[in-house]
C-alpha cells in the first residue's frame, strides 16, 4: 500500500468527543462532581466517564481510524464498522451516565442501564479493538507495539468496567463484589495508564519524528520505555487481581507498578528529547510548542505523583493527580495534535484530488497560528489553576478555574470549526476549480 | 530525449506541492528519475513517508501536471521509498528558506 486513505469517520469521531469535552466541562463548572462530591460518587462517575470515555477514548479512536494504516502501511480490515462502533460506544455511555445519575438519585431508579450501557459500550470499543487490532499485529514493531499493549489495556479496562457495572446493579455474585470493593485502582490505572498513555506514547513517536522532520529512533531504544510500561501495567492488573483475589492488600503491588511506571516515562522522556533534538525542522509549529507543554505537565504528573506517594498523602491528593494527567497531559496533548491532523486531513480531502491540476495552499495556511495559541495558553492557565485549587481544597475556584478552561476549549474548538470551513484561507487558492468544500462532520471520500 | 523536454516535465511538475513542507516535489528531490520516449514519460518518485495518505494524492497531481503538457500521449508514475527520502535531498535554497539546518 503506497498511501493510507482517508479515514471517513475521524472526524465525526472528533466532533463527538468534542461534545463530550464541553458537557464534562460544563458539569465541572456547575459543580457536578469532585471536589463537591466525594471521588467515588457516582456525580463524580458521570463526569470522569465523560472525559474519559466521551472526550479522550473517543478522540483516540478517530486518530487510529486514521493513523494506524500509516502505521503498518496496511488498510483496515473492518473500516465500515467505524460508524457502527461510534453509535454503540455513544449509546452505551448515556446509557452508563445515566445510571450514574440514577444512583445518585437524580433520576428515577434505574440501575438495570449500567449494565446494559456497559455492554453496549463495551461491544462498540470491542469493534474498534478487533479492527486496528487486527491490523496491528500484521507488523508489530515500533510505534505499532505501544498501541498493541495500549488495546490489550482497554480491554482488561473494560472488562472490569462491565464487571463494576453488573456488581452496582447487584448481579455480579461475591467475587464481582469483591471487584467492585477493591479493584477500582486497577480499572483506573489501566485505562490512563494502559489504553490511553500508552498509546499517546507509541502515536507521539511517530508523529512527532514526521512532523519535526527527525530521525526515527532506534527500534531497540524506542520499545524499551514500552517493556517497563507494559510490565507496569502487567504487575497492576494480573498482581493485582490475584492480590484481590488472595483478599491481600494492593498496596505492595501499586508501589512496584508505580516504581516500573516512572522508569518508563523517564525512558519515554529520554526519547522525546532525542526527537526534538535530531530534528532538522527547527521551527517548532504551533502542534509541536504545545506538545511540549503536555509533556511538561506529565512530568509535572510524575512529581506529583511521586510526592504524594513520598509523603504518604495518596488519599487527600489522588483527585489533583489524576486531574493534571487527564487535562494536563493526556487532553494537552490531544488537542494539540487535533489542530494538526484536522488542518492536514482537510488539506487531503480538499486539496489532494486537485493536486497537479491547479495551484493549491499549503496546511499552514489552513489555521492562523498567532490567533490560536492565546485559546492553548488559557486552557492550560484553566488547568494549572484548577490542579492547584484542587491541591488547596478551594472547590469555588476550582470551578472559576474550569471556566477559564472551557473558554480555552471553546476558543481551540472554533479555531477547528474554521479549519474544517477553510475559513481562513484567503482568495482563489481556497476553493480552485475541481475542489468541493469539506463537510463539517465526515470526509467525503 | 531532448533536454528541453525534461526540463518542460520538470517545470509543470512544480505546481505539485507537498501539503506539509509546502514546497514543490521537484525542489524537495521527490523526483528521482524522468524518462520520455515517443510522448510517454516515465517518473519515479517518492514521499515522506510511507503510509502517509497524502502519498498518492501526490503520485495522481505528478501524472495529472505531466498529462497537461503537449505531445504527452501517456504518464506512467511510479511511488518508490527505496532509497528512503531524506533533507538532503532538497534543494538547498529551499532548504534554507524552510529554516532547516545541520542536514548533511
Amino acid at each position: 500500500m503506497i498511501g493510507a486513505k482517508i479515514s471517513r469517520w475521524t472526524m465525526s469521531y472528533f466532533a463527538a468527543a468534542l461534545g463530550w469535552l464541553l458537557v464534562a466541562l460544563a458539569m465541572l463548572v456547575g459543580g457536578l462532581g469532585y471536589p463537591a462530591a466525594e471521588l467515588g460518587a457516582p456525580d463524580t462517575l458521570v463526569v470522569v466517564h465523560a472525559v474519559c470515555i466521551g472526550w479522550l477514548s473517543l478522540s483516540v479512536c478517530g486518530a487510529l481510524f486514521q493513523f494506524v494504516p500509516v502505521l503498518v502501511a496496511r488498510p483496515l480490515p473492518f473500516d465500515k464498522w467505524a460508524l457502527p462502533a461510534l453509535f454503540l460506544i455513544n449509546v452505551g455511555l448515556v446509557c452508563l451516565i445515566l445510571g450514574f445519575l440514577s444512583l445518585a438519585g437524580r433520576i428515577a431508579p434505574a440501575v438495570w442501564l449500567l449494565p446494559a450501557g456497559s455492554v453496549v459500550l463495551g461491544a462498540g470499543l470491542a469493534m474498534v479493538a478487533l479492527d486496528l487490532g487486527l491490523t496491528l499485529v500484521s507488523q508489530p514493531k515500533g510505534s505499532a507495539l505501544f498501541v498493541i499493549a495500549g488495546l490489550g489495556a482497554l480491554c482488561a479496562t473494560v472488562a472490569l468496567g462491565v464487571a463494576f457495572a453488573f456488581a452496582l446493579a447487584g448481579s455480579a455474585g461475591a467475587y464481582g463484589d469483591a471487584l467492585l470493593a477493591a479493584a477500582i485502582p486497577i480499572h483506573a490505572i489501566a485505562g490512563l495508564g494502559g489504553w490511553l498513555t500508552l498509546t499517546a506514547m507509541g502515536v507521539s513517536y511517530r508523529l512527532l519524528a514526521m512532523f519535526m522532520l527527525s530521525a526515527d529512533l532506534g527500534e531497540r531504544q524506542s520499545t524499551s520505555a514500552l517493556k517497563f510500561g507494559a510490565l507496569a501495567l502487567s504487575v497492576a492488573v494480573v498482581g493485582g487481581l490475584f492480590a484481590i483475589g488472595l483478599e491481600a492488600g494492593l498496596g505492595a503491588v501499586l508501589i512496584v507498578a508505580a516504581v516500573l511506571g516512572v522508569i518508563s516515562l523517564a525512558l519515554y522522556g529520554r526519547d522525546i528529547a532525542t526527537i526534538y533534538r535530531s530534528r532538522k525542522r527547527r521551527q517548532l509549529e504551533l502542534n509541536m510548542r504545545m506538545a511540549t507543554v503536555s509533556f511538561a505537565n506529565l512530568a509535572a504528573t510524575v512529581t506529583l505523583g511521586t510526592v504524594i506517594i513520598v509523603s504518604g498523602k495518596v488519599g487527600v491528593h489522588v483527585g489533583a493527580f489524576a486531574f493534571l494527567a487527564v487535562f494536563g497531559w493526556l487532553s494537552g496533548l490531544i488537542f494539540a495534535k487535533l489542530y494538526k491532523i484536522v488542518a492536514f486531513l482537510t488539506w487531503l480531502e480538499t486539496y489532494g484530488p486537485v493536486m497537479g491540476r491547479a495551484p493549491t495552499p499549503r496546511v499552514q495556511d489552513l489555521a492562523v497560528e498567532r490567533r490560536s495559541e492565546k485559546w492553548f495558553i488559557i486552557y492550560f492557565l484553566g488547568v494549572w489553576a484548577a490542579t492547584i485549587m484542587l491541591m488547596m481544597g478551594e472547590g469555588q475556584a476550582f470551578r472559576g478555574a474550569a471556566a477559564v478552561m472551557a473558554v480555552g476549549s471553546i476558543g481551540i474548538i472554533h479555531e477547528l470549526v474554521r479549519v474544517r470551513r477553510l475559513s481562513d484561507v484567503a482568495g482563489s487558492r481556497r476553493l480552485p476549480a475541481g475542489a468541493i468544500a469539506p463537510s463539517l462532520l465526515f470526509a467525503r471520500n | 530525449m531532448s533536454r528541453d523536454v525534461i526540463d518542460r516535465i520538470r517545470d509543470a511538475m512544480r505546481v505539485v506541492i507537498d501539503p506539509e513542507l509546502g514546497e514543490n516535489v521537484v525542489d524537495l528531490g521527490f523526483i528521482y528519475e524522468i524518462t520520455a520516449t515517443d510522448g510517454v514519460v516515465h517518473v519515479t518518485m517518492t514521499a515522506t513517508t510511507p503510509g502517509c495518505p497524502a502519498t498518492g494524492f501526490l503520485k495522481e497531481g505528478v501524472a495529472s501536471s505531466i498529462a497537461e503538457i503537449a505531445g504527452v500521449e501517456a504518464v506512467d508514475v511510479t511511488m518508490t521509498f527505496d532509497p528512503p527520502w531524506t533533507p538532503s535531498r532538497i534543494d538547498p535554497a529551499v532548504r534554507a528558506a524552510l529554516g532547516f539546518d545541520n542536514v548533511n
